[in-house]
């Protein structure tokens, strides 16, 4: 199945540079080690570059080194980085010189199983590929925006300029020629990962238990089942991370919950107390009726 | 099967992730992205709250006495058909590529309010259409009371959609990550149907009186005074259940906060209910009280959902609402994990 012939090797071209065969009918995601990101955007070039996105006002944030600031309709990796230093916006005088600690996370759609901005589209734009990812199809999507409220991460937004909405495709166009995702493959400390998402995840294990060893107490995954991020009857997200902090310093909910879930409860409860009113005033309406007539 | 071997053997505890939330954020970046609504979404909400509700209504009198509530009935179909067709079209202009709008019934999804909210809409417009049919035809010769009977089945069909399209909004704005609104789903619930009742007596109150038909009028305006202290009551302990989810005070201060208050306690709240009391107090005939008490619930209705769509939009921006209500405890109390489906 794995072999790799002449004719198959550029079409399989994940299999060597991400170690990955590309199938349909398999689950693929990324995993997103953060203790290997040195912040040096290629991800968010790289994206932008494959995937045609213009760039957005150029101006600095004053945030640390990011000045792409969130993830947004034509900006689909986005490199967080959190400076801390010792005290409360204290200068880093009192630390050891280069122990301040410097947090770098290459932030990106989820692609949660299940996935909330799916389950919300009413028009069928946003699907499940293939490939397990989710994606918007912008032949189909009419703009209402009710995938926007819906994503627990505030990733897909709507473009004003085109009407639809927008988020990372992971590549779909790419996966389909047997090509890895082009933020992961121009990643050059492997902070970002290719591959399918159990093995993902074994390895992601794997990687949280070597950084325990080595006395990273902090390290632990955000997405993979069971952990954080994976809450609420979201099982798990197929783009994952290993984060160092509390999810919310990386501006990510500790606990997201999947939106449909609240359907039934707002519904129900709405529809009960519709009838008991009704009810009420066929009371109300019936005391003293024909009275008139 | 490598993940079930791996389950076996738990991660270690991390310090970082385990220890209580202290308000982290990112540069108090926005964590989520509002709703791209504005006020075409709150008018249709209105809309469909008024119009869903006075078909019940129109229903139910048709159900009591006929003749009485004749002209209740025809103001609450015209009201409906009218209110439906202005309600698709707002909803409508407000989509950013409109001239897809048909993709709206392309599929059902039944996880998506905003598509089985499109079904919903579209049977109540066709029900009311029907019914409005009925109110032209005088019932000689054939066709015309075939028109009635239609007209008669649809009466019911209008009353069970309306109570659809006025209370799946509350799913609308609930089954979003918005957590000013998914806080508290029961309370939206309650509070749409309520408000919507109260509406639609107000408006089928303010037909009849302006027609002349006190005693009918009066009668509406119990409804719609009974509805309102189920929506005024349902206002407070919404609040109790949003500071407990952690919805921080500031949101209560910023504009869309403070119209929210006067829509619900004021505007949709005390003023109806005290010109309603006193109009009972004087026999029920005075048509001034009645009209202003029931354009003031109107006004208020509306002000209401437009206030809690902008102050939803607020909580999406605001970190300490979207982290405090993303917290653990809450969800585990909210939704016991479901099993998990391996892959």
């Amino acid at each position: 199945m794995k072999q790799t012939n002449e004719a198959d090797g550029w079409r399989n071209e994940a299999e060597r540079t991400a170690g990955t065969h590309i199938e349909p009918g398999r689950s693929y995601g990324f995993f997103t080690d953060t203790t290997l990101c040195i912040g040096c955007k290629a991800c968010e070039v790289a994206c932008k570059e494959w995937n045609q996105l213009p760039a957005e006002a150029a101006a600095l944030t004053g945030m640390s080194y990011d000045n792409t600031g969130a993830l947004s309709a034509t900006t689909w990796r986005h490199v967080a980085f959190v400076e801390q230093m010792a005290g409360d916006g204290e200068r880093p005088d009192g630390m050891p010189p280069l122990q301040s600690r410097w947090l770098m996370m290459s932030d990106v759609c989820k692609h949660c199983d299940p996935a909330p901005c799916l389950e919300a589209c009413p028009t069928g734009a946003i699907f499940r590929t293939e490939f397990d990812t989710v994606v918007v199809q912008q032949d189909i999507c009419n703009g209402c925006g009710y995938c926007v409220p819906a994503c627990p991460f505030g990733v897909v937004a709507v473009d004003e300029l085109d009407g639809k909405a927008h988020k990372c495709t992971l590549c779909y166009d790419r996966l389909k020629g047997g090509m890895e995702p082009a933020c992961s493959k121009v990643c050059p400390t492997e902070s970002i990962q290719f591959g399918e998402v159990d093995e993902l995840q074994e390895r992601a294990r794997d990687r949280v238990a070597a950084l325990h060893g080595r006395g990273v107490a902090d390290a632990y995954l955000y997405g993979a089942p069971d952990t954080p991020g994976a809450t609420g009857g979201i099982n798990q997200l197929n783009a994952f991370f290993l984060l160092l902090d509390r999810p919310e310093t990386y501006n990510l909910p500790m606990a997201p919950s999947r939106p449909a879930e609240r359907i039934a409860p707002a519904f129900g409860t709405g529809l009960a107390v519709f009838a008991g009113l009704a009810l009420a005033a066929a009371g109300l309406l019936t005391s003293g009726a024909g009275r008139h007539r | 099967m490598t993940l079930v071997q791996h389950r076996q053997q738990p991660l270690p505890e991390s310090a970082a992730a385990d220890r209580p939330y202290r308000g982290e954020s990112y540069y108090g970046m926005p964590p989520l992205k509002p709703s791209p609504w504005d006020w075409t979404v709150s008018g249709y909400i209105f809309l469909a709250g008024l119009s869903g509700a006075a078909q019940a209504l129109a229903y139910i009198g048709q159900r009591i006495d006929r003749a009485a509530y004749s002209g209740v009935r025809r103001t609450a179909r015209a009201m409906a058909t009218a209110g439906s067709a202005a309600g698709a079209v707002l909803l409508i202009i407000d989509l950013r590529t409109p001239r897809r709008w048909y993709n709206m019934l392309r599929i059902f999804r039944p996880t998506s309010p905003m598509s089985f909210g499109s079904y919903i809409l579209t049977a109540f417009g066709g029900f009311s259409a029907l019914t409005l049919l009925g109110e032209f035809v005088d019932g000689r010769g054939r066709l015309g009371r075939a028109a009635e009977a239609a007209a008669e089945k649809a009466q019911a069909g209008a009353a069970v959609t309306g109570a659809a399209a006025s209370t799946y909004t509350a799913a609308l704005l609930s089954a979003t990550s918005t957590p000013y609104w998914a806080a508290a789903p029961r309370h939206l619930g309650v509070l749409f149907a309520s408000s919507a009742v109260a509406s639609g007596a107000a408006a089928l109150s303010l037909g009849e009186r302006l027609a002349g038909r006190t005693h009918t009028s009066r009668r509406l305006d119990s409804v719609a005074a009974l509805a309102t202290v189920v929506q005024v009551v349902t206002a407070f302990d919404a609040r109790r259940r949003l500071a407990h989810a952690g919805m921080p005070e500031r949101l209560e201060q910023q504009p869309a906060g403070r119209t929210l208050k006067v829509s619900e306690f004021v505007l949709a709240g005390a003023v109806p209910l005290v010109a309603y009391a006193l109009n009972r107090r004087r026999g029920g005939g005075s048509a001034g009280l009645s009209v202003a008490g029931s354009v003031s619930l109107l006004a208020g209705a509306w002000l209401f959902r437009h206030s809690l769509l902008k102050i939803g939009m607020e909580s999406a921006k605001d970190p300490q609402a979207q982290f405090a209500f993303a917290q653990p405890r809450r969800r585990l109390a909210a939704s016991p994990e479901k099993p998990r489906r391996l892959p």
